[in-house]
């Protein structure tokens, strides 16, 4: 009996064996450039610009920047750029040289940011250079060394503890400007900061209440919306918002449209943060309640 | 110089009623009160009264304290008086009682408006009796507490204005600081104004 038994798991160990090795030869033989699928994730830094150009005004230094290749078929490469909240198709070509991948993918042309990508495959990492078409933009050379990032939405994720939460762009320019030799200066109103209930309050796994609300300003609100966005992978198109969470690890842009992709949960929390995001606009600093 | 103040807050408060003009369930403050709108069956009704009838009990600062107004035409002030008294007693006051009980910013605002709208009930009721039994300087007296109370609608959304400005805190911690600072300092006032016209 026991015999039989050990036969009859020897022979089970076996066939499973041959199985495994059958499926490894089919992705071999389906698509060599398997393992060069999928998003490829890093910063997207300014490294030719006009020098006229202002930083934070006219363009953001960094950005994050996801370049997804898709499917690499007789030397054509077809992928998408999504960074700062544009999603543009890309087609291009593909060398091997001495072992070396290259590749040169385009974004379609028709919008006034669009580009090339020109890379190489360096081990896990992607890396090359970004240039403009259009040489009126501020930004003429971008580059980037980019790992690949699988993406997948975890209701969970939350902005990390740690982090500190400044809003560096929407100040209050309107505050004071002075006159200093000549040179017209302005005097910021403190930043806009949001405390840690931002890290605590998920939108994505708990119905929110009004009384879970009342006590957020509006830049809380806000993130607190727009981290059930960035789990969904959402580009976000204002600087604002993007400086929050390109930072983060788990944040990975992969679309500009998430509205088919929010859950039940999500649509009702969204409905009550924009309520409550009207509400602070319209009456945090007047007067009135 | 009071009239003008007092006019220029007056259509401050004005504009904010008109709000709610037309009625509206979600609109204004109500946008942050869906909880109690929808699970208090009075509240919007009761809200409601308080939002479209306290404003004219605001109408007695232009006339009760004028005295040229009240020896050449005692006419508009008894109007003005009976109005007044009516608007309050039975209207904003025991409406304010009531959306006091869910006001924003937990149990320490709730005591405050609370509190607000009974001394507001009891002040009127006894500047009201007061003149019925012809005390003029009594009658006087709980009148100027009674409407020292009412402008907390002004003092209240000035001091809201000022914090926020300075401190940029939290909406509900201001509202915590604005209920008691809305009308306790109003009281603290009429009381020292009244200790110095009885010590002259």
């Amino acid at each position: 009996m026991k015999k039989s038994v050990f036969i009859l798991f020897l022979i089970t160990l076996v066939s499973c064996k041959k199985e495994k090795l059958e499926l490894a030869q089919n992705i071999v033989v389906r698509d060599q450039f398997q393992n060069l699928y999928g998003n490829w994730v890093g910063d997207f830094e300014v490294s030719k610009s006009d020098s006229l150009a202002e930083e934070g005004h006219d363009f953001v230094y960094s950005n994050k920047l996801n370049l997804v290749i898709k499917k690499i078929e007789n030397n054509k490469v077809y992928g998408q750029s999504i960074v700062a909240g544009n999603s543009r198709p890309l087609l291009g070509e593909f060398n091997e040289y001495n072992g070396e991948i290259n590749i040169t993918l385009n974004e379609p042309g028709d919008k006034k940011n669009d580009g090339q990508f020109i890379f190489k495959i360096i081990g896990e990492n992607l890396e090359g250079k970004w240039y403009t078409n259009n040489k009126k933009n501020p930004v003429w050379e971008r580059e980037y060394k980019l790992t690949k990032q699988p993406f997948k939405y975890d209701p969970k994720l939350m902005l990390p503890e740690e982090g500190e939460y400044v809003d560096w762009y929407s100040n209050r320019i309107d505050s004071t400007k002075e006159v200093e030799d000549g040179e017209v200066r302005n005097y910021y109103e403190t930043y806009r900061s949001a405390s840690d209930v931002i890290t605590k309050l998920n939108a994505s796994t708990t119905l929110l209440k009004e009384s879970d609300l009342k006590n957020l300003k509006k830049l809380e609100l806000e993130i607190i919306r727009n981290t059930i966005f960035a789990r969904h992978g959402y580009t976000f198109k204002k600087k604002s918002f993007r400086q929050f969470f390109d930072p983060i690890d788990w944040y990975i842009p992969v679309t500009d449209n998430v509205s088919n992709k929010l859950t039940l949960l999500e649509q009702k929390n969204i409905i009550l943060l924009n309520r409550f995001q009207k509400y602070a606009e319209d009456n945090y600093d007047s007067f009135g309640r | 110089m009071w009239q003008i103040f007092f006019a220029w807050f007056f259509i401050l408060m004005l504009t904010i009623t008109l709000k709610y003009i037309p009625f509206n369930s979600n609109t204004a403050f109500l946008q942050i009160k869906q909880t109690e709108v929808n699970r208090i069956q009075p509240y919007l009704f009761i809200f409601y009264i308080h939002v479209y009838t306290a404003i004219f009990s605001l109408l007695a600062g232009f006339t009760q304290f004028n005295n040229n107004l009240l020896k050449n035409k005692p006419f508009i002030h008894k109007t003005i008086g009976k109005l007044y008294v009516f608007t309050v007693l039975f209207l904003a006051s025991p409406s304010g009682f009531f959306i006091g009980l869910f006001a924003n910013g937990g149990f320490y605002s709730k005591v405050s408006f609370v509190t607000l709208s009974l001394l507001w009930f009891y002040f009127t009721l006894k500047g009201f009796l007061m003149i019925k039994f012809k005390q003029i300087n009594r009658h006087k007296k709980f009148m100027l507490r009674s409407f020292a109370l009412a402008f907390s609608a002004i003092t209240l959304r000035l001091w809201k204005v000022i914090l926020v400005y300075l401190f940029h805190p939290s909406p509900m911690d201001t509202y915590q600081i604005i209920a008691w600072l809305g009308w306790i300092p109003n009281i603290l006032l009429v009381e020292y104004y009244i200790f110095k016209q009885e010590s002259k």
